[in-house]
């Protein structure tokens, strides 16, 4: 599903090249459930950025669906983009705006989703996630967990192949983190969806069936369950 | 997509209450502003648009022998009309209008004054497309004897009666018999011509027919479509040559203006009567930019506030960006927030147009009203222009605001609002140069104007009641003022033919000194009676005044300082007491007895020119001046009225202090002042209200290094030197930029002044020091307030 080849990203600093990513080259299968590891600094995040192309390698080949991601234009890697993939991130990242309701429908209006069938997508969404009771809440009146359930329900309404999240419970308590990992693992093997997760904590890493360890930009180990 | 837009907009504007209120607030000023003008400019291009194209007017441009320059007047000749006509294949019709003022006339015993008839030719009606109510109005103006009257008139005269087929009178001399036979709509207000009542020219003014010579009346005519003017005018000469005497034909040139230009380019046309307010393009024009730039200052503030504010919206972007919008869904979103928030402002604007029309049509004088119902065009504009004027607001912050990194926005590593501060800075300076250049602008024009009014025209103006008189009661006038001087609450009584401030004509007058040849020179002829320098306390620097007892032989010419040098300009060494004694070629009898001390006969927008003053009561008079005695006025009034009755019981009295005379005479510099000056007000205010909304931004942006500061030991003085510090710097450097373009731009309105205030640095540096105390007072709330927080309380939340 995904591939990447010999993809690294830099920074010029002074006269030095400062490496962020290093010649990394990785491939996912659909239908795996990938934890990425590694201390601060280590490239987690920038590499989960290049995989959702919110960020450009400066180096390398990145295939995605059998497309040549390096080579499209920007308009096109968005459609690409907004039909495969889902985000979710730490800091949940909802609109503070838009209303628990609204903020799971908004992908949908950027991908054209007609108004009844929206209604029912986001009504089944809340169903599933058990929030219906809260559809008319702002994210302010919510707690983490609840504000990270939101975000996740948000990333997921447009029925994507490939989940990414960055940190997903480096905001909540043991508790809430443990309920959206059961989350993510039922997703992955009831729902079939393809997950990438970056995450410092060894336990929920475990989830996953893939862990791969980051260190200075590389790939430091890789062990599969 | 709309609809989750409007909301995220919506929730938006509710969030950020101050800088929404400052947006909407300024906008609706800007837009009300706009909008006035708009109807304004809109009502002066509607003057006379509803009689068709090709309609001009014949001017003259007369040059008589000696005038130091050539007047242009709006009058013509009796027979130009037909002899156009008939020679030149161009003209299709033509109308003359001659018109009575104060026109008596008499319903059994009902009698009344028209303040204005025309006697006009028959095509008069086909020319202008006046509406006819009821009745025959074409034969009205073809047969003699019978007559057409406005609406208002018939009430006037008729009440409720039917007037067609009634007989009215009118006496002037001697009575003239008409039959009504139509009833006509008043005149539009945006109509050059208003008149009560139409009858026909050649049935009453047959006598004047042939009279080459004679600038009595306007001439209309009705060109055949595609006419080059131009080409037009030049047969003009020939056509004079073919019909003046030989030696007439230099003192005269001909041409035309389009019906719209005789109302709003013929500022420099004398004599120009029939002309209901004549209101000059170039002034109209003024408004108009004024106004575009008070709204585009009004944008300024939004375009800064929103980039300003950027921050805030960044997170947006970048979630928006991370769930799949696409960099135009957003500018999309974001434009559609201004626009949102223009329409708002279009609403406010509307009421603000709606409480102000009142008054601008009080300062204006005219019927200016907002047809948002009743032209549903103006509504179809108005909207699309706001539109527009959100877009053009919106399209930067959209592109900046659209163009975020989501990694970086979603990091917190974008320097959102401040890096984009110097273009912020440039637009500010923009806003502060043209609001200080405006009020620079106010200030002189206010100075100039305060200038007219105190300046000593060389001739006292208090105390005197000026009233009008015509042909007959004119008659009675040595009669009126011997009565009214028996009263100790008169200080004297004096007459003349012409107003002082209305302006003055000129005309040709011959003139030998001792054994040189004639010299032809052009002069302003003032007829008055002989106490009329002892009245208006104008200086005699040389010989004597009119004597008091005409002598027999003889008539007296008293002329202005100009008028000597000119007519010793061959003689600069001869003494101006040389002049005394002499005579006039056209008057081998009367003699020039005394100089005047130069004073401003005509207003203060031109120079003193020759000027002749004779007192021939004879010639007629057609202005009484009477000087009451202060203090009394009331009782004073009364006294004249009561005389004026006692001796002309059929006319009406009428009076005007001079004063006000002259209030009208600077009336147009006055509305164009106002108008300036409250433009500039408003431009200065949204400046600020702009200024406001980046104070209390900053002030909030740097709440953190303020508390650090304040631990480290900075003072409330301190603190508030450095956040208002940086607008002021701004504020300087508007006014640096100001003051050459004020500078340029106010040199050229004083020209158009023969008599004016001087450009002098003072007024600049009083326009900085104001500018800079109304930044400061604008500012200092947020920085004051920002200064005296408990820093602990910032600290503490990070």
């Amino acid at each position: 599903m995904l591939s990447l080849q010999h993809i690294s990203k830099h920074y010029q600093v002074g006269g030095n090249k400062n490496f962020v990513i290093n010649d990394i080259s990785l491939d996912v299968d659909e239908g795996e459930f990938v934890s990425i590891m590694g201390p601060s600094g280590s490239g987690k995040s920038t590499l989960l950025n290049i995989i959702g192309m919110l960020d450009e390698p400066t180096d390398g080949y990145h295939y995605f669906v059998n497309e040549a991601v390096h080579q499209l234009k920007e308009r096109q890697r968005s459609a690409l983009y907004k039909q495969y993939i889902g985000f979710v991130f730490q800091a949940y990242h909802l609109i503070d705006e838009l209303t628990v309701y609204e903020n799971i429908e908004t992908p949908l209006i950027y991908q054209d989703v007609k108004g009844s069938e929206r209604k029912a997508m986001v009504a089944d969404m809340l169903d599933r996630f058990q929030i219906v009771g809260k559809k008319d809440l702002f994210p302010a009146q919510l707690s983490g967990g609840q504000q990270q359930l939101v975000g996740i329900a948000r990333a997921l309404i447009a029925k994507p192949k490939l989940l990414l999240a960055d940190e997903p419970t480096g905001n909540l308590n043991s508790k809430q983190g443990e309920e959206i990992m059961e989350l993510f693992r039922k997703l992955n093997k009831e729902d079939g969806v393809t997950i990438i997760q970056v995450t410092h904590s060894e336990k929920n890493a475990e989830y996953g069936t893939r862990i791969i360890n980051l260190l200075d930009g590389r790939v430091e180990s890789s062990k599969k369950f | 997509m709309i609809k989750n837009y409007f909301k995220t907009a919506w929730r938006n504007l509710w969030k950020n209450k101050v800088s929404s209120t400052i947006n909407i607030v300024g906008l609706a000023i800007g837009m009300a502003a706009c909008i006035v003008i708009l109807l304004f400019v809109s009502y002066e291009r509607s003057f006379d648009n509803f009689h068709g194209e090709n309609i001009v007017r014949l001017n003259e441009v007369q040059k008589f022998p000696g005038m130091a320059a050539s007047q242009k007047v709006g009058l013509s000749m009796f027979p130009m009309a037909p002899a156009l006509k008939s020679e030149y294949p161009e003209v299709k019709s033509y109308t003359r209008v001659k018109w009575d003022r104060k026109y008596q006339m008499t319903y059994g015993e009902k009698k009344v004054f028209l303040s204005q008839v025309f006697a006009v030719d028959s095509a008069f009606l086909k020319i202008f497309k006046f509406n006819v109510i009821k009745g025959d109005a074409q034969s009205a103006i073809e047969k003699p004897n019978s007559i057409a009257i406005t609406q208002e008139t018939a009430e006037k005269l008729f009440g409720n009666e039917d007037p067609i087929g009634k007989v009215i009178n009118h006496y002037g001399g001697d009575t003239v018999q008409f039959t009504v036979t139509a009833i006509m709509a008043n005149s539009p207000k945006n109509s050059q011509l208003q008149f009560d009542a139409l009858y026909s020219l050649p049935g009453i003014h047959q006598k004047w027919m042939d009279n080459w010579g004679g600038n009595w009346l306007n001439t209309y005519l009705k060109l055949a479509p595609g006419t080059d003017l131009k080409a037009f005018e030049a047969k003009m000469p020939a056509f004079l040559k073919k019909h003046l005497k030989p030696e007439q034909t230099a003192f005269y040139q001909l041409f035309y203006l389009p019906l719209k230009d005789v109302h709003a380019n013929s500022t420099e046309i004398g004599l120009d009567y029939l002309n209901y307010q004549k209101f000059d393009q170039k002034s109209t024009n003024l408004f108009a930019i004024i106004a575009f730039i008070v709204l585009i200052i009004a944008c300024v503030n939004f375009m800064n506030l929103s980039t300003a504010r950027s921050a805030d919206r960044a997170k947006e972007v970048g979630i928006r960006k991370s769930i799949g919008a696409n960099r135009p869904q957003l500018a999309f979103q974001f434009l559609g927030e201004t626009v949102l928030l223009s329409l708002l402002a279009l609403i406010l604007a509307l009421v603000l147009v709606t409480v102000a029309l009142p008054y601008v049509n009080n300062l204006s004088l005219r019927d200016i009203s907002l047809p948002v119902f009743t032209k549903p065009l103006f509504l179809v504009v108005i909207v699309l222009s706001t539109i527009l004027v959100g877009f053009i607001s919106g399209i930067y912050p959209a592109l900046f605001l659209s163009s975020f990194q989501p990694v970086k926005v979603l990091k917190g590593s974008v320097e959102t609002g401040k890096n984009k501060g110097t273009l912020r800075n440039i637009l500010v300076v923009g806003q502060f140069t043209s609001a200080v250049f405006l009020m620079i602008a106010t200030v002189f024009v206010v100075e100039q104007l305060n200038f007219m009014q105190k300046k000593d025209p060389g001739f006292t103006r208090e105390q005197v009641v000026t009233v009008p008189m015509d042909r007959i009661s004119g008659k009675k006038y040595e009669l009126f003022k011997q009565r009214l001087l028996g009263n100790t609450l008169i200080a004297g009584v004096t007459a003349s033919q012409d107003q002082l401030g209305s302006h003055l004509d000129q005309s040709g007058a011959t003139f030998q000194y001792k054994n040189d040849p004639k010299r032809e020179l052009g002069v302003t002829q003032l007829i008055v009676d002989n106490d009329y320098l002892r009245l208006y306390n104008i200086k005699i620097i040389e010989g004597k005044d009119f004597s008091k007892d005409k002598s027999g032989n003889g008539r007296e010419y008293i002329i202005n300082e100009s008028m000597a040098h000119e007519l010793l300009r061959d003689h600069p060494k001869a003494g101006i007491s040389t002049l005394i004694g002499q005579h006039f070629g056209f008057d081998s009898l009367g003699v020039i007895t005394g100089i005047a001390k130069n004073f401003n006969f005509n207003s203060l927008h031109y120079k003193v020119e020759n000027l002749l003053i004779a007192n021939q009561s004879d010639w007629g008079l057609t202005i009484a001046s009477i000087k009451i005695k202060p203090g009394q006025s009331q009782e004073a009034l009364d006294f004249i009225k009561a005389t004026w009755k006692s001796l002309n019981p059929d006319y009406p009295f009428e009076y005007q202090f001079l004063d006000d005379h002259f209030a009208e005479v600077y009336r147009t510099d006055n509305q164009v002042s106002k108008i300036v000056g409250i433009l500039a007000g408003l431009a200065i205010l949204i400046s600020c209200l702009g200024l406001f909304g980046l104070a209390s931004f900053s002030a909030e942006k740097r709440v953190k290094e303020i508390g650090v500061r304040k631990v480290l030991g900075a003072s409330v003085q301190n603190i508030v030197l450095l956040l208002s510090g940086h607008f002021i710097k701004l504020v300087l450097i508007s006014n640096l930029i100001a003051w050459p373009l004020a500078w340029y731009a106010m040199d050229l309105w004083l020209q158009d002044f023969a008599f004016h205030i001087n450009i002098t640095w003072g007024t600049f540096v009083f326009v900085a020091l104001i500018s800079v105390i109304i930044a400061l007072a604008t500012i200092s709330f947020q920085s004051i307030k920002a200064a005296i927080a408990n820093p602990v309380k910032s600290l503490r939340s990070e």
